[in-house]
């Protein structure tokens, strides 16, 4: 292929005319497709206590708590677990999502992570 | 000006990530080169042995963030063979398709980042603006833009719909028509062929000797490539590939082999997509892996990736090893950056495609002038750090 | 009166305050040609799309820690920014924008202000070498040594180039050669090779791609710059726009026909003309790639030194044959 001077100027001058690439963030954001890997969110009402999620986690971001365990008079005892999760710590892989038998725990769309305080990261679903 | 030591690194613009070489330089010519790696270690190999075979797949798969799903592959399939699993033909395809999809999100990256080391900002920002449609296409099949997390003992971990089949296939269209303009550009524009035509020559022969690995060999005239020489995920027996190679051996090589692979990649996504087979994605693994050992290789972005895993029959590894393609490649680096230029060592540098995540793993160090090696446990190590540093008169 | 113009065309117009606010605008120009080249957006925030960006950086730069290296000339280190900086502003006040007289020579306008412009703008250059060599770092010396070597490639084209217009028009005076192309515009036509080796020599002169060799980043960090900080690389980074602003004027002083008309008239063709040479130099730093220094040596003695001289021929030729 042969030396062109200035081969790429007709397609920068083009550019003149074109609309911008950027998003000006955080004016307007982009949307996330569906199946996006947010925040892990946890309903405690399905939640067994089988600590199978708190296993598989790769970075130990997942701790799951007894909060009370109740007999009723036909001697079943349920039991009630709150999750405690430390936002800095996740990898976002979705494992706990996958491993949980009951499907408790689902990501969300989220994407913007920040905080101020480390404290503010540390989430508990009751 | 007589000879003096340039240090690039561990710092430097030029490069990515740290990693500390010293040349030496007279006036603008390098005489010899020195290199020090180890800046990026962490530990990944020790953290492999206390964290079950689950949770390892993550952390192999943060050894590079470009890389990402070529070792989650390796280390995924070496861990199958080892528990005797065979995964179901779509997940092989799926599996295929993120790695070549993870190779077009690396090329055009790397065409960017050689653009940018000679001063060709233009190249750099329209090669990553084209990026961003493999990126979106990625974040939709997978949730994430890098670190996609679709592999796992037995297949892939998401499946693809057929809206999702019509979107990759549109944006793999858009991909083939914009790529050849590059082509064309490393071809023919001049100041960008002065920058990278006869730089960086590596000849056959020091290749094959240096055992230089993926484009970079194939940069050469080498035939080699794992794809081809020890297939994996599906190639070979039911997904077609050429091998793509250029007898150039200097930048401009390497430029147009990834831009030729970039080209082959479109054509094995469009095979995978359209004649994806239906049926399961996974099959179910067990959580213990019986005793044995197990070498598992794939075609990586930057050449032959290898993991060794060895197993006891529990729940963690006995030993994990890393060996990747950018450790390979560093000895035809020192190779050459000597007699070349001042100006030429970011580009030089830059076309193998230096990867010092993937590099930095256990090293042993050998003192030369006693000829003798010291293997320090946890504790004389740690030890070790806090007398040096006090010595110095930093407190800890 | 005559005094208080004077004061007027010192500090304020074309002198200190006109040339610092117009090299932030021309450098906010520059910025976002570039982005819309690539498809970005360049400043977009401080001030109205931007438009104060470059002040802002300025502003931020001179509020900086100012570091001197222990081993470096304490006096020529903190010296040389601000001599540069004094060279380039005077350089602006030989333009010929308004306050001259066509047939009467003054202080600012006299025979042989050509020569005294591009010698006052070849000073920068020196200035970088020395700030290279005092910082006694080893990127700021090799920084420093091929600015020099830079400066053997373009400085002899562009003297060549600056001499055509002036043989054409018969005079050594900036403000005569702009008349006389005021009179024959045609006559500009003729001077178009030197024109473009004139536009070249400039981008190496200002270091931008693809001549922006000495500080280069991905070589070596920022070439005579890198021990630079806070209030002096603020002057440097000023004196890069300025010179670019002055080296515009001068070359449409020469080569398209000056800024006739007085004040006002002067100041609207001065803006239009220096921006057709800015948005020629915006266009050339998007689409290149930075050669290194034995191709731009190679280049520049192979093929601008002779086409300057073809256009020094040239012209000679039709001095001769014309009426």
């Amino acid at each position: 292929m042969s030396l062109k001077l200035g081969a790429m100027l007709p397609e920068v001058m083009k550019h003149l005319f074109k609309k911008v690439a950027t998003i000006p963030y955080p004016f307007q954001k982009l949307s996330v497709p569906k199946g996006f890997r947010g925040h892990p969110v946890m309903d405690p009402k399905l939640c067994i206590g089988c600590q199978m999620c708190v296993k598989d986690c790769p970075s130990e971001a997942l701790e799951i708590h007894k909060e009370s365990e109740t007999t009723d008079d036909q001697g079943k005892v349920s039991k009630k677990f709150s999750m405690t999760f430390y936002l800095d710590r996740c990898s976002h892989c979705a494992q706990c999502e996958e491993i949980c038998p009951k499907k408790a725990i689902h990501l969300n769309s989220e994407f913007e992570d920040g905080a101020f305080d480390r404290g503010a990261l540390k989430i508990i679903y009751k | 000006m007589g000879t003096f030591i340039l240090p690039v690194g561990p710092q430097h613009p030029a490069l990515k990530e740290p990693t500390s070489f010293r040349f030496l330089v007279d006036g603008e010519t390098v005489v010899d080169a020195d290199l020090r790696l180890g800046y990026n270690h962490r530990g990944i190999e020790k953290g492999a042995e206390s964290r079950t075979y689950i949770q390892n797949l993550y952390l192999l798969e943060r050894v590079c963030g470009i890389c990402s799903n070529a070792h989650m592959t390796c280390f995924a399939q070496g861990v199958e063979k080892l528990m005797g699993l065979e995964p179901p033909k779509r997940g092989l395809f799926i599996r295929c398709l993120m790695g070549e999809l993870e190779r077009v999100h690396s090329h055009l990256l790397w065409l960017g980042v050689a653009g940018h080391e000679v001063g060709f900002d233009t190249f750099f920002m329209y090669t990553w603006r084209d990026r961003e449609i493999v990126q979106d296409m990625l974040e939709m099949i997978s949730g994430n833009r890098v670190n996609y997390g679709m592999q796992t003992f037995g297949g892939v971990r998401r499946d693809l719909d057929e809206m999702q089949i019509k979107k990759l296939l549109e944006g793999i269209a858009a991909l083939k028509a914009r790529t050849p303009y590059y082509l064309n550009l490393g071809a023919s524009e001049p100041t960008l062929v002065a920058r990278i035509a006869g730089v960086g020559k590596l000849p056959l022969e020091k290749a094959v000797e240096l055992n230089a690995v993926g484009p970079t060999a194939r940069a050469s005239g080498w035939k080699s490539d794992v794809r081809q020489d020890d297939p994996y995920a599906g190639f070979g027996e039911f997904i077609p590939f050429n091998i793509v190679t250029d007898n150039g051996g200097d930048v401009l090589a390497r430029v147009v082999v990834r831009a030729k692979e970039l080209m082959e990649t479109y054509n094995i996504c469009e095979y995978i997509l359209k004649n994806l087979p239906a049926g399961e994605i996974r099959v179910k693994a067990p959580r213990k892996v019986p005793e044995g050992e197990v070498v598992s290789r794939v075609e990586a972005q930057r050449g032959e990736d290898v993991h060794y895993v060895r197993s006891n029959g529990t729940d963690k590894p006995d030993r994990v090893k890393v060996r990747a393609p950018t450790l390979a490649n560093w000895p035809s680096t020192l190779y050459m950056l000597r007699g070349g230029y001042v100006a030429d060592i970011p580009i030089v540098m830059a076309a193998i495609d230096p990867c010092l995540s993937c590099t930095d793993r256990m090293a042993i160090i050998t003192d030369v002038k006693r000829g003798s090696e010291q293997v320090m446990d946890w504790e004389t190590l740690r030890q070790h750090g806090i007398e040096f540093y006090r010595k110095r008169g930093i407190k800890l | 009166m005559d005094i208080l113009k004077v004061f007027l065309y010192i500090l304020v117009y074309p002198g200190l305050l006109f040339l610092f606010v117009y090299s932030t605008f021309v450098e906010w120009v520059d910025r976002k040609l570039y982005a819309k080249f690539q498809n970005r957006m360049g400043p977009m925030h401080t001030g109205s799309h931007g438009l104060l960006q470059p002040i802002a950086d300025f502003v931020k730069l001179m509020a900086k820690e100012d570091i001197v290296p222990e081993s470096a000339d304490k006096g020529l280190f903190n010296a040389v920014p601000v001599f540069a900086l004094a060279a380039v502003l005077t350089s602006g006040l030989l333009l010929p924008v308004w306050h001259f007289t066509q047939g009467i020579e003054s202080a600012t306008s006299f025979q042989g202000d050509i020569i005294v412009m591009a010698y006052l703008l070849a000073l920068p250059t020196f200035a970088y070498f020395l700030a290279g060599w005092t910082s006694t770092s080893m990127y700021a010396a090799i920084g420093g040594v091929r600015v020099l070597t830079l400066l053997f490639a373009y400085e002899v084209p562009m003297f060549l180039a600056i001499l055509s217009p002036a043989v054409m028009a018969g005079s050594w005076r900036l403000a005569d050669i702009a008349a006389y192309f005021q009179a024959h515009p045609l006559h500009m036509l003729f001077n178009l090779i030197g024109f473009g080796v004139g536009v070249i020599a400039l981008q190496a002169k200002l270091e931008r791609v693809p001549f922006d060799i000495p500080h280069a980043e991905t070589e070596v960090v920022g070439g005579a710059f890198t021990e630079y900080s806070g209030r002096k690389l603020a002057m440097f980074r000023l004196l890069a726009d300025v010179q670019m602003v002055v080296g515009a004027g001068f070359l449409s002083a020469l080569f398209l026909g000056g800024f006739p008309g007085g004040l006002i008239p002067g100041f609207i063709w001065f803006v239009i003309k220096t921006l057709v040479i800015v948005f020629i130099l915006s266009a050339m730093r998007a689409v290149t790639a930075r050669i290194r220094i034995d191709q731009m040596v190679a280049f520049s003695w192979q093929y601008l030194a002779p086409l300057a001289l073809l256009q020094l021929v040239i012209v000679i030729f039709i001095k001769g044959y014309m009426p």
